[in-house]
């Protein structure tokens, strides 16, 4: 990707000329918008696990392969529908949204959001091939989303960050498990920041990436205007061993809408992202919904999120 | 205990309020609720106290007869008490629920924050010495209590999640991490629990082998909430199955001790007291004084019938 002149002074994140990279166009069957995706890179391929909203107004999951990261051919049907039968069919009658997929240990592990007449909640699906899921266990109570899974465990246990909403305050909290099923010792990580870009609700974006400096999480942050809400993306560093630790905030978002598909669409003024890719090169390939209405990517590297991270990005004065 | 003839199933006590504001050995701002327990040939009560700052405290208050209680002049439950993150700005400790559970009294409590309300469990044996285990919940939940034995191996417990304002059920092998959460009890449009409800008593079974569940129901008004109270009957292998429930209340703001207070048209409670068949609810009332009501379990069982409709 060619670094586009005129970047400087805007997003930290460098939007691909191609965006978006997978628009309803790109759907091999009848939807209404595609949104929020997972990303993996699998044996030198690249995949994501799509949220497809239909005509009828509820999301499945479609998957979206690569050789680039780049272009994308989505498969003809859907892999994963709302559960049909046992207790999941209770909890997904209106539909499964923004999938999270985390590897540990070889295997992928699925949080999404799973939405009924009893609220949003967070589920648990493990898949080796990206095309069979397993449900294994709904894992949090109602009004919960936003659930990413480390990719690996702390002290012996799975973490995990969600995002319930506690006096009408949306909150990025903690939680620990012993088996990925049942969980515990719930904490506080961040909360919104009033007058900031992120003054109103904030909410685990990707599974965190491991860095020597800590757990690099990008959340995305919302402000609630006269006109409705501005999501953005931001960035935020944790402690190895205790990931409610704050160590840097970033000040400013890192990246906001600004062109036409990200202003424009069912939901505007919209970046979401769901996951990243770290390449070997540590460019991290940031993969988001824009609008509710299509797929996009943006790139950083690794180094330069830290630094913009740690807020010193302008007393360096590097080239960003 | 004389009945005082009114429209409700439970027949209050002539002599209340039980606790006024005037019997506490301290200066407060109200008396919100209590969780009673029979210890000892003793009745216990944990009072959930407003201070003047306006912070929440648990006392405790001892009595022979039930009736005539003294009140600790010190609390057994502060916020500081409790360990774990301080990130939040808590603001105090609120709606005590008490389980005897494998010959311990576990305490289910809320804690309020600026961040919300969540869920934290302590333990003790003697009501003297409190261990904490902390914090068992995310925000927002509250009416948090533990059934007293184990079901299908795993300890289970009530809550209610304020997203949907339902009663859900959970598991739990260790009492720290929970899981399998399952909605439990909705509100039913119409009714006198129309918007949300929560459990009261932690479940106790009946003679029946059943599980009776006592839960408060809200509904909206134009003037602000109607706190009343409702039993269910919960099928006695699975208590996830609701089968049957009361289609009226079983107790409701009737008297000016409940209509009047900080909080008007309340009844609220966090126990009651089974003593051959009885049932003492100690509750809340108007969120200024606590209250005493009492019927036989089988008058309560006699109301609830197949609910009239499905929610």
């Amino acid at each position: 990707m060619n670094r586009r002149r005129f970047a400087y002074g805007r997003d930290v994140f460098h939007r691909f000329e191609g965006n978006p990279i997978i628009m309803l166009e790109d759907i091999p069957f009848r939807a209404n918008t595609v949104f929020n995706g997972a990303p993996v890179k699998k044996n030198g391929e690249y995949w994501i696990l799509l949220r497809v909203e239909g005509q009828q107004g509820y999301s499945v999951f479609a998957l979206a392969r690569s050789r680039d990261g780049l272009r994308f051919t989505v498969e003809k049907e859907p892999v994963m529908m709302p559960a049909k039968k046992g207790i999941f069919a209770k909890y997904e009658k209106r539909g499964i949204e923004d999938p999270r997929i985390t590897e540990i240990d070889g295997e992928y592990y699925l949080l999404y959001t799973a939405y009924s007449k009893f609220g949003a909640r967070i589920a648990l699906a493990k898949t080796e091939d990206l095309y069979y899921y397993e449900r294994i266990a709904l894992i949090s109570e109602p009004g919960n989303k936003d659930g990413v899974l480390f990719p690996e465990k702390i002290n012996g246990e799975y973490v995990r960050f969600d995002r319930p909403i506690g006096h009408g305050v949306g909150c990025i909290w903690v939680s620990y498990s012993k088996n990925l099923t049942d969980w515990g010792k719930s904490e506080l990580v961040i909360g919104p920041r009033g007058g900031y870009w992120d003054s109103y609700r904030v909410g685990a974006s990707i599974p965190p990436i491991k860095t020597k400096l800590g757990w690099l999480e990008i959340y995305h942050g919302v402000k609630m205007t006269s006109a409705g809400p501005i999501y953005r993306t931001g960035t935020v560093l944790l402690d190895l061993k205790n990931p409610a630790k704050v160590i840097a905030r970033c000040e400013k978002s890192a990246l906001s809408p600004r062109e036409d598909y990200e202003r424009v669409g069912d939901v505007g003024n919209v970046v979401f992202a769901c996951g990243t890719i770290v390449e070997p090169d540590n460019e991290v390939k940031l993969y988001y919904g824009a609008a509710d209405t299509c797929i996009c990517v943006a790139t950083a590297s690794l180094s330069k999120i830290i630094d913009f991270t740690l807020g010193i990005s302008e007393t360096v004065g590097m080239d960003y | 205990m004389i009945q005082k003839q009114g429209p409700d199933i439970l027949c209050r006590w002539e002599g209340n309020p039980l606790i006024a504001l005037e019997a506490l050995p301290f200066s407060c701002s109200n008396i919100h609720n209590c969780a009673p327990i029979k210890y000892n040939d003793i009745y216990l009560l944990l009072l959930d106290v407003e201070d003047l700052k306006g912070h929440q405290l648990i006392y405790l208050a001892k009595s022979k007869d039930g009736y005539s209680f003294t009140i600790d002049e010190t609390p057994l439950i502060r916020l500081r008490d409790i360990k774990g993150g301080r990130k939040s700005a808590d603001i105090g400790v609120t709606d005590p629920r008490i389980t005897f559970l494998e010959g311990i009294y576990y305490i289910i409590y809320m804690v309020d924050s600026n961040v919300g309300f969540r869920l934290a469990l302590a333990k003790t044996k003697d009501f003297e010495k409190i261990t904490h285990l902390g914090y068992i919940s995310e925000p927002d939940t509250k009416g948090g209590a533990l059934f007293p034995e184990k079901i299908n191996g795993k300890y289970a417990r009530l809550e209610r999640p304020k997203d949907g304002g339902r009663i859900w059920i959970s598991y739990s092998e260790d009492l720290i991490y929970w899981g399998a959460s399952e909605v439990l009890l909705s509100p039913r449009p119409g009714y006198w629990d129309f918007n949300r409800v929560g459990c009261s008593v932690p479940p106790f079974r009946i003679n029946s082998g059943e599980w009776m569940l006592v839960y408060y129901g809200i509904k909206s008004t134009s003037a602000g909430p109607l706190f009343r109270i409702g039993a269910a009957i919960l099928d006695k292998d699975n208590p996830a199955l609701v089968v049957k429930r009361t289609n009226i209340p079983i107790l409701s703001p009737r008297e000016d001790y409940e209509r009047i207070g900080d909080i008007n048209n309340l009844v609220f409670s966090c126990g009651a007291i089974v003593e051959n068949n009885i049932f003492k609810l100690y509750y809340g009332a108007a969120n200024s004084c606590i209250c005493l009501g009492s019927t036989n379990i089988d008058n309560i069982v006699k109301h609830c019938t197949e609910s009239e409709k499905e929610f």
